[in-house]
């Protein structure tokens, strides 16, 4: 194009500038301030990442610059600037005009009554007024630029007739349909699966490049609390903690040389898959400080490992091309955030198996009573005949992406749920269908959402009491008591804890609890089912750490199971890769997180954003029908040997010793695939 | 009942209103009766059909009974046929509506299908079905509004619980080995309460309605009795001449009504957590 060479050298011609904003909400409290004194600036052509954990005020931001918070919310700024319109006035008229957004969950933002291709035109037809015809024209074309096959068919489709990571293009391309200067990303790739993700991801960093109209670049401001996705497609980065900003510059500096305690402290908490068994996570002790009244100090204070005399004072923002907010950045520039010690030796694995599944199947049945009352319900087998073991004090990591049945086996391993086929034992013992109490008793589970996994009704107390009871640990109240302030001392929570009720506790505290009480009846093995998806990283850190100790301390068994491959790399001895019901791959993590390794397992690898990686995904092969008999991942399969893959089951191969393969591609051609984390360019 | 309105808590207006006025007639019903001068089912045939006046507030009707002592006495009817018919749909409704939830299959189809025989026929008509065979009296006026609303609670109820046994903590409690009593006990009816608490709350109204209703019918008390709905059906001759026999224990029938229905919306106000939002954020 022949003006690339000018709009290249846009340098102050910040599309976006954001100066003092401050959000504050009403509360029966008082004033919540979620957003205090945060600025930013966006130039066209550049990607700001905006990170922070859960209540760091990141979403509000966006929700400030849509106008879309609301008449009760008080909202201040020295400057917020939109190419010459003040946003405070002319928001509403910008909006979805000229400033696009795109959320986290396009399955709640895309309309199921209406066609996809008439909620891709509607921004055309409002805000451009092209002609209908026309329109659908260019939405058919933006679809076909969003990676979308058959564009012209899904335009006739309805949302629920789409994938997620399809819901999500379409998400973009309406988002993209009125042609804005900015595009908002309010966290667009979190509910999506690791390699959906690196195809949203490739395709946004597809978008940075594309010129607009008259030579005009797209600016995007990428809200997320995930590093490397950040890392992967930002020019900036801005750390919100808390509401304020307390470190921003170019994501190098910023991930590589942080400056500030509180971002050091989350790159320290962060299980990454690029350096698994690295010893600890370093968590970020304590809580979210007191929204209502601000500390007009360093608000991280409480938190810090650097903390000193000075903190208490106002922090200014220092530096010119990467600011902080921290008094002290200069000289802790060279120190890392500090991580504790293990509280004790880990105690030797044994080589007896303690849990021992075998063909172990599972049907859910689709369709009514009548088709399965004529056998004609086709069904699902979530969990196909899968074998494993367990042996005392290891942690067997589970992964694989949403749907594939991991939880389901999770389940079928503590009878939750009938099977259809296969043999379970427990200590060299069967395990009936209706297992006895003594299996209950040593084999418990932890679950993910730790909203739902206490009963909101009863007291910590309470809940662990009924484990205590149930299984006869203790009788007497007195000595039950006795026993709550143990486990409590066991998840290192107060003691004082035994009388609060669940929402009373913070994301962390409540799985302290969730564990405290798997760890009730004093099992040998425990089910950990995506115990800390749903925690922040600083919070994720510290849990992570205490389900180790307690292996190391108890000489507990798990069976770890999570999507994030980065969790699994850290905790796991042995890992298993699942897809569509079958266990993959399956060795000591080591091995399977090098060649020789399963298609599958490579890809699962290289799709994980990496901080200090930047790589193009491959894209998607081409959709075939999925294989009857065959191996299940053939039709996403890259190096697919032919039609062998769709039609024969493929066979188990041993790749080492306790490393097996379920894969057609002789090992010494697996062997000889590159280490996924040389695949593409590190920076 | 008035200690409530003194509760930190800030109770909804409704529900402090209503609740006060809900005691009023209460007490009424109790102690009332003992207010006025005249025997509620005595005859005094040279004061027929007298108006309000000083002496007969609420008037007299044909046999010359005074009306308020009637409708006082009478007040009790109705609040027992309310009450007495909802504590009945609880008794039947929740303990079914759970074990069609806890027991998937057969025991729920079983529940279920029943629940919709019940639910396809016209509240009045079913209440008709039961009275009709045998004698009609308070009893079975109070059992067959119950019966009324047995489905509603069933299927309220079976709902609520389906949505809780998702829920991780019971996944826990089945990871204890616990069965069918324990979960339900312990587990899903300290949460599955407040939602059925509302639906009563809202309900007894339409049971009172209800239980008046078929009153008018002849299907419930029997004269002597001051049911105001068979009070309502015997004034109906004299409508012409003397409203108030009608008017008093309709308008008596409406407070109560509007009452009730304050004290429902009130519980609905405080224990729907899609309207109270987060108590405690």
């Amino acid at each position: 194009m022949p003006d690339a060479a000018m709009s290249d050298v846009v340098v102050d011609g910040n599309v976006l500038r954001v100066e003092a904003l401050s959000v504050a909400y009403p509360s029966r409290d008082g004033w919540l301030h979620a957003v205090d004194g945060v600025s930013l600036s966006i130039a066209p052509g550049t990607v700001l990442g905006l990170v922070g954990e859960s209540g760091s005020g990141k979403s509000t931001v966006v929700l400030a610059l849509l106008g879309l918070l609301g008449s009760s919310a008080r909202l201040r700024a020295e400057r917020l600037e939109f190419d010459g319109h003040d946003l405070l006035r002319e928001a509403a008229a910008l909006r979805g005009r000229r400033i696009g957004v795109v959320f986290q969950d396009s399955a709640a933002t895309l309309n199921p009554a209406l066609t996809v291709g008439t909620q891709v035109v509607e921004p055309m037809r409002v805000h451009l007024g092209t002609k209908r015809a026309l329109a659908w024209q260019r939405g058919i074309e933006l679809l076909a630029e969003m990676g979308i096959p058959r564009p012209a068919e899904i335009m006739r489709s309805y949302p629920h007739q789409l994938s997620g990571g399809m819901k999500q293009r379409v998400g973009i391309a309406a988002a993209l349909a009125s042609e804005p200067d900015l595009l908002l990303l309010d966290e667009p790739t979190t509910a999506l699966d690791v390699t959906i993700e690196a195809q949203i991801l490739s395709l946004l960093d597809r978008l940075r490049t594309m010129r607009l109209e008259g030579g005009r670049r797209l600016a995007m401001l990428l809200v997320s609390h995930n590093l490397g996705i950040v890392d992967r497609l930002c020019d900036s980065v801005s750390v919100l903690y808390a509401g304020r900003l307390v470190e921003s510059g170019t994501t190098a500096n910023v991930l590589q040389r942080p400056l500030h305690p509180y971002s050091k402290g989350l790159l320290a908490a962060l299980p990454r898959v690029d350096r698994q068994h690295a010893g600890r996570l370093a968590p970020i002790p304590g809580r979210l400080p007191d929204l209502w009244a601000p500390d007009p100090g360093c608000n991280f204070r409480p938190r810090c490992a650097f903390a000193s005399a000075g903190c208490e004072q106002p922090q200014r923002v220092t530096g010119d091309h990467h600011k902080v907010r921290c008094h002290r950045a200069d000289t802790i520039v060279d120190i890392p955030w500090p991580i504790e010690r293990a509280t004790a030796a880990a105690q030797p694995r044994s080589a007896v198996p303690l849990v021992e599944a075998a063909d172990l199947s599972i049907r859910f049945d689709s369709g009514g009573w009548l088709q399965r009352l004529l056998g004609e319900s086709a069904g699902i087998l979530a969990v196909d005949r899968v074998s494993l073991t367990i042996h005392s004090g290891e942690v067997l990591g589970l992964v694989g992406e949403s749907g594939c049945g991991k939880s389901t086996l999770g389940r079928l391993l503590l009878r939750l749920l009938p099977a259809l086929d296969g043999t379970l034992s427990f200590a060299a013992e069967p395990v009936r269908a209706k297992p006895d109490a003594r299996f209950r008793r040593q084999a418990q589970v932890v679950f993910q959402n730790s909203d739902t996994s206490l009963n909101p009704r009863q007291t910590v107390g309470e809940i662990l009491g009924r484990a205590i009871r149930w299984f006869a640990i203790a009788n007497v109240e007195a000595e039950v008591m006795v026993e709550v302030g143990r486990l409590l001392d066991l998840v290192r929570l107060p003691r004082s804890y035994a009388r609060r009720y669940p929402h009373q506790l913070s994301g962390g505290e409540k799985q302290r609890v969730g564990i405290a009480r798997a760890l009730a009846p004093r099992p040998r093995f425990v089910v950990c089912d995506e115990a800390v998806s749903a925690l922040d990283v600083s919070v994720q850190a510290a849990v992570l750490n205490l389900l180790r100790d307690l292996r190391d301390q108890l000489g507990v068994a798990y069976l770890f199971i999570s999507h994030d491959i980065g969790v699994i790399a850290h905790i796991a001895d042995r890992i298993a890769v699942m897809y569509r019901g079958t266990i993959v791959e399956e060795g000591l993590a080591d091995d399977v997180l090098r060649p020789p390794y399963h298609p599958y397992t490579e890809l699962l690898l290289s799709s994980v954003p990496l901080i200090g990686r930047q790589r193009d995904t491959d894209p998607p092969p081409a959709a075939r029908p999925p294989a009857a008999g065959g191996c299940k991942f053939a039709d996403r399969c890259r190096f697919r040997l032919g039609p062998l893959c769709d039609s024969v089951p493929p066979p188990l191969q041993a790749a080492g010793p306790g490393h097996r393969i379920r894969c057609h591609i002789p090992l010494p051609q697996l062997a000889g695939q590159p280490h996924w984390l040389d695949r593409g360019e590190t920076t | 009942m008035t200690a409530v309105a003194r509760s930190p808590l800030r109770l909804p207006s409704s529900l402090v209103l209503g609740a006060a006025l809900l005691g009023l007639i209460a007490a009424a019903a109790i102690v009332g009766i003992w207010l006025t001068p005249y025997d509620p089912a005595a005859f005094a045939v040279r004061d027929r059909l007298q108006p309000p006046s000083a002496l007969h507030p609420f008037g007299t009707d044909e046999f010359g009974r005074d009306v308020l002592s009637r409708v006082l006495a009478g007040a009790h009817l109705s609040l027992a046929a309310g009450f007495g018919a909802m504590a009945i749909s609880l008794a039947v409704g929740v303990p079914l509506g759970l074990l069609a939830a806890f027991h998937r299959g057969v025991t729920e189809e079983l529940i279920m299908r029943a629940v919709d025989l019940l639910i396809s026929l016209p509240p009045v008509l079913l209440g008709l079905l039961v009275l009709a065979v045998t004698p009609p009296s308070l009893g079975k006026t109070i059992a067959a509004v119950g019966l009324v609303y047995v489905p509603i609670l069933v299927r309220l109820t079976r709902a609520v619980a389906l949505g809780l046994l998702q829920e991780d903590f019971v996944q826990a409690a089945r990871a204890r080995g616990e069965g069918a009593v324990p979960i339900l006990w312990h587990e899903i009816l300290p949460n599955a309460w407040p939602p059925i608490i509302v639906e009563c709350g809202l309900r007894v109204t339409f049971a009172i309605l209800l239980g008046s209703a078929l009153s008018f019918l002849g299907l419930g008390p029997q004269p002597p009795a001051s049911e105001w709905g068979l009070m309502i059906a015997e004034g109906r001759d004299f409508l012409r001449q003397a409203p108030w026999i009608c008017l008093a224990p309709g308008l008596s029938l409406c407070v109560l009504l509007v009452t009730v229905n304050l004290v429902g919306e009130g519980l609905r106000e405080r224990l729907d957590p899609q309207l109270s939002g987060r108590a405690h954020a």
